[in-house]
């Protein structure tokens, strides 16, 4: 069977001025399904971003491989990232562009086929209620605005692929829960949907699989009911602390 | 490469900046606005300038035991019109006043000057006490002040002979700083002059001489170059000094802003993570920096022609400009790839910056350093059949100048299009591959070095530190007369700049002395190879000092000044083997090969920080002609020191080869540079020495390995 996502020994090693060798990723395996919700939960530097970047051709790996719809990540750069729409709380706007003038460069550099582009720009414009400042430029939106824009700028080119990087850092309450919705939207309509968090609660609400992601390593993947039952925990919380713990307690006797 | 996309996204660029609004008012309006608004400005000084002189009353007074006759020969001369207009200031209102101290009044404003006129016997007993004086202060080490006739203010328009014992002297006293003080005792002087030349001729006459001496014989010039050749020399040599400076200026804004500012904003892992390729966006990142700056420069050159063409800013009389189109074909198909290299170096510039900031930090080093050979032009001796041919920019300055006095030597034109060109493509090349650096995307502001500080901390900042170490080290030797002799130089910079620096980084990042200094000893075969090396290091430097001397040539008589301060005399053998080997060998070693070198080591891969390191230490060799050797050795030493793993070989070459020279120079031994089979053998010799060193290496600690991604 073919994944629309497959990676497999996933590592990243980069070099820093003052810390030397640093081991980000060290070698990481998920699949994800057409028309489900994966979820990569992590602490602040477990290695979520380093390997959706490496996943998103932004970052080369130091090891393994992915494919991202049959596309190599290391060979078909070009064809992967048209493949994909990456949303991250790091990747910001053109200030100087309208919302209307985003949502079109994405779709034309996206190489969207370019007598659809209006059609698609206009369509969701309306499907997310861009319209009333649509010809606003982006510096002058609010956040909840902006963040409407950056979705519609995500899916401009209608990608098979769609990667959340901790999309509700930053977000009040009600921007977040509506990011949600959208993004069981996109499951409902069979988008592949990558979804990295810290928050347990979004992870336990939106994802249909979660892979729990502690020092470069996956320690545990599975449905939220097959990791209560492997794990013994309940709350998401409580698994997730069981695995990071385990995982210490494990390099610890090393 | 996608050429839709490209041009896609460079009018998505330019769009992007012209949106800027407050970019477009400083680099576009305010230019337009400001140098025509500049020209009035002069152009208003000027003639309320001249309109103060010609309404000023030039008061003065006269003293002196002959002050009778300095009145007499003021009277004469103004009687006397001046012959073709004087010397161009024409005639001014002059009032003589009677003070009993003018000093003092000179110093209240109350007069512009006054003139002091001394009797033979004064002015004799006057020189004979200058001279004890001169005399004294150069005893005490220091430079006499110029001292005789019209010394003290500047050069007369007519020669000055020298004074006969006995002569009487007229002293003018003025205030330079005062410009109306300057302008009349200017006019007094002239006017002084015009009297003597008077009395000169009157007193020929008187002795049956029939004419004026001066008009024995006819002296007249003609000047065979037309009006346009003349302006042509005069321009062709600021032309590009002045377009690498427009252009650079101009397109730093479209850099700084499509790359550093989008990094700044996060636009610019947006863009990365889309369809484009990173080739494409950095042509098209390019293409937008290059048409920005094209359009700035053509934007304020025609408004500069515009100026001269409707006289608002007149060029001056017997100048005039013809340029042929063939002239203009040339020059464009030179200046195209200067643009296009420069807006490359922009993009590079730009994208090794994290933010706006860091960008505009790395701005003005940049621009000085494409601006430098820019003025090469400027140079007598360098000519286009010479090795400058093949130095980027220089290459340019040099042939636009040819260019403009309409000499077309077409197949050396050819070879600097061809240069310029390819040299524009490899930097497109770097700019593209530095777009596709990782670093763009994982850079974060703080990191964990931040934080902990110390010597995690150091690596990040040693560049910093050696930028503050030249500074000092500029200033101090090149500023500062007190440290102009032999002696306090060498303390200054090799105890306090270069020991003194090393030990406040080792404090300041509590760095530990032997790993920082790499204090270990090498493998005893080393020692050897390090001690055959001297000579051989020695002929090779000479090889590459020859080699830069022919794209920069080195006056003679420059070296002879560098040797004769170099060398000062009555210095004993022994003790100018401690000045110029030991201090230098071990201070600069620590400095150079110990701490920069520490901190540089996990930067770049090894034999890139060879180099900079190596260049770094170049630079602290203030003398344009020596940085070529001087760099060349500090690769070598820098490269021993990561081979070795130590600092004591590179120590103990450094000081053989300074001995050596030193040596050579004292028992006037010479190798013959000449000949090139010595340079060969030297080659041989040091290629052995370092292989030798290679074989018995023990690696630097801590040193980057080449990073290999691992493919599927």
């Amino acid at each position: 069977m073919s994944w629309p996502v497959e990676v497999k020994e996933f590592a990243k090693t980069f070099y820093d001025e003052a810390r030397g060798e640093v081991h980000a990723v060290k070698g990481v395996d998920f699949e994800c399904r057409a028309g489900e919700v994966f979820g990569l939960l992590g602490a602040n530097g477990a290695g979520k971003t380093t390997t959706l970047r490496m996943l998103s051709t932004v970052l080369r790996p130091t090891g393994g491989s992915a494919r991202v719809c049959g596309h190599d990540v290391v060979e078909e750069g070009e064809a992967v990232r048209r493949s994909l729409g990456f949303y991250s709380a790091s990747t910001a706007l053109y200030p100087r562009l309208t919302a209307r003038e985003t949502v079109e460069f994405f779709a034309r550099i996206n190489q969207y086929p370019s007598e659809r582009v209006h059609e698609r720009v206009e369509y969701l414009i309306d499907r997310l209620g861009i319209r009333p400042y649509a010809d606003a430029r982006v510096d002058k939106l609010s956040s909840g605005m902006k963040q409407k824009v950056s979705i519609a700028r995500t899916v401009a080119h209608d990608p098979p692929l769609l990667i959340f990087d901790e999309p509700t850092v930053g977000l009040d309450v009600l921007n977040a829960l509506e990011l949600q919705e959208v993004i069981r939207e996109f499951r409902a309509q069979g988008k592949t949907v990558i979804f990295s968090t810290h928050i347990m609660s979004e992870a336990e609400k939106l994802c249909d699989r979660i892979a729990i992601l502690h020092d470069g390593r996956i320690h545990a993947s599975g449905t939220l009911e097959e990791l209560r039952a492997y794990s013994g925990a309940h709350y998401l919380e409580d698994i997730f602390v069981h695995y990071v713990t385990a995982a210490q307690d494990g390099e610890g006797g090393e | 490469m996608n050429w839709r996309i490209i041009r896609y996204l460079t009018g998505h660029e330019l769009r992007m900046l012209v949106r800027d609004r407050r970019s477009m008012m400083l680099s576009v309006v305010l230019p337009l606005v400001l140098i025509p608004l500049m020209f009035y400005v002069m152009k208003f000084i000027n003639e309320g300038q001249r309109q103060r002189v010609v309404d000023t009353v030039f008061r003065y007074a006269v003293t002196g035991s002959e002050a009778g006759s300095v009145r007499a020969l003021i009277a004469e001369a103004r009687k006397v019109r001046p012959a073709g207009g004087g010397s161009g200031t024409g005639e001014v209102k002059l009032e003589e006043v009677d003070l009993g101290d003018p000093a003092a009044s000179l110093q209240r404003q109350e007069i512009h000057f006054y003139i002091e006129a001394l009797s033979g016997a004064q002015a004799d007993a006057l020189e004979r006490e200058r001279k004890a004086e001169a005399e004294k202060k150069l005893r005490a080490g220091r430079k006499p002040a110029a001292t005789g006739d019209g010394a003290q203010g500047e050069k007369p328009a007519i020669p000055v002979p020298v004074r006969l014992a006995g002569v009487p002297l007229v002293q003018i006293y003025y205030h330079g700083d005062r410009n109306l003080s300057q302008v009349g005792a200017d006019h007094m002087r002239d006017l002084l002059w015009r009297g003597v030349l008077g009395r000169k001729n009157a007193l020929l006459e008187e002795h049956g001489f029939p004419y004026d001496p001066a008009s024995a014989i006819s002296v007249e010039d003609r000047n065979l170059a037309s009006p346009a050749q003349t302006t042509g020399a005069l321009i062709g040599k600021l032309l590009t000094p002045l377009l690498v400076m427009l252009i650079f200026t101009g397109g730093s804004i479209a850099a700084i802003d499509s790359v550093a500012g989008e990094k700044e904003r996060g636009s610019l892992e947006t863009l990365l993570t889309t369809a484009v390729k990173r080739t494409d966006v950095a042509a098209a990142k390019q293409l937008a920096i290059l048409a920005m700056a094209l359009t700035i420069t053509v934007v304020q050159v025609s408004e500069i022609v515009v100026l001269v063409t409707f006289k608002v800013f007149p060029l001056p009389e017997g100048m005039g400009i013809d340029v042929t189109p063939v002239t203009a074909a040339t020059m464009l198909s030179l200046f195209i790839p200067l643009a296009a290299f420069l807006s490359a170096v922009l993009l590079l510039v730009s994208a090794r910056a994290k933010s706006y900031k860091e960008a505009n930090l790395y701005f003005l080093p940049a621009l000085v350093a494409c601006l430098a050979p820019a003025f090469v032009a400027l140079l007598q001796g360098v000519r286009l059949r010479s090795a400058a041919a093949l130095v980027p920019v220089a290459n340019v300055s040099v042939a636009v100048r040819d260019v403009m006095v309409g000499k077309f030597d077409w197949p050396l034109l050819a070879v600097v299009f061809l240069t310029m060109a390819a040299v524009a493509a490899w930097t497109a090349r770097v700019s593209a591959r530095q777009l596709s650096d990782e670093r763009l995307v994982m850079a974060g502001g703080l990191d964990a070095a931040d934080l902990s500080g110390g010597a995690a901390l150091f690596p990040k900042r040693v560049l910093r530190w050696y930028l503050l170490l030249w500074v000092v080290f500029f200033v101090g030797v090149v500023n500062v007369p007190q440290l102009s002799s032999f002696r306090a130089q060498l303390v200054f910079v090799q105890l306090g700049v270069f020991l003194g620096g090393s030990l406040l980084m080792m404090r300041r990042y509590r760095l530990d002395v032997r790993e920082a200094w790499a204090l270990r000893l090498p493998k005893a075969s080393v020692w050897p190879a390090t001690l055959l090396m001297i000579p051989a290091a020695h002929v090779v430097a000479t090889g590459v000092f020859r080699l830069a001397s022919l794209v920069f040539p080195v006056p003679t008589q420059l070296l002879e000044q560098f040797s004769g301060e170099l060398v000062p005399q009555g210095v004993p053998f022994w003790q100018m083997l401690v000045f110029i080997a030991v201090l230098p060998g071990v201070c600069e070693e620590l400095a150079f090969r110990g701490t920069l070198l520490y901190g540089l080591r996990r930067r770049f891969h090894p034999a890139l920080v060879a180099v900079v390191a190596g260049v770094i230490f170049g630079l602290f060799h203030v003398d344009y002609f020596r940085i070529a050797q001087t760099s060349f050795l500090g690769v070598v030493l820098a490269g021993i020191a990561l081979l070795t793993g130590s600092i004591f070989p590179g120590m103990l070459l450094h000081i053989g080869n300074n001995a050596l020279a030193h040596l050579m120079d004292v028992k006037g031994w010479e190798f013959d540079q000449g000949d090139w089979r010595v340079y060969a053998a030297g080659t041989a010799v040091f290629a052995l020495c370092l292989l030798a060193i290679y074989r018995n290496r023990t690696p630097y600690p801590g040193l980057r390995a080449r990073q290999r991604p691992v493919k599927p």
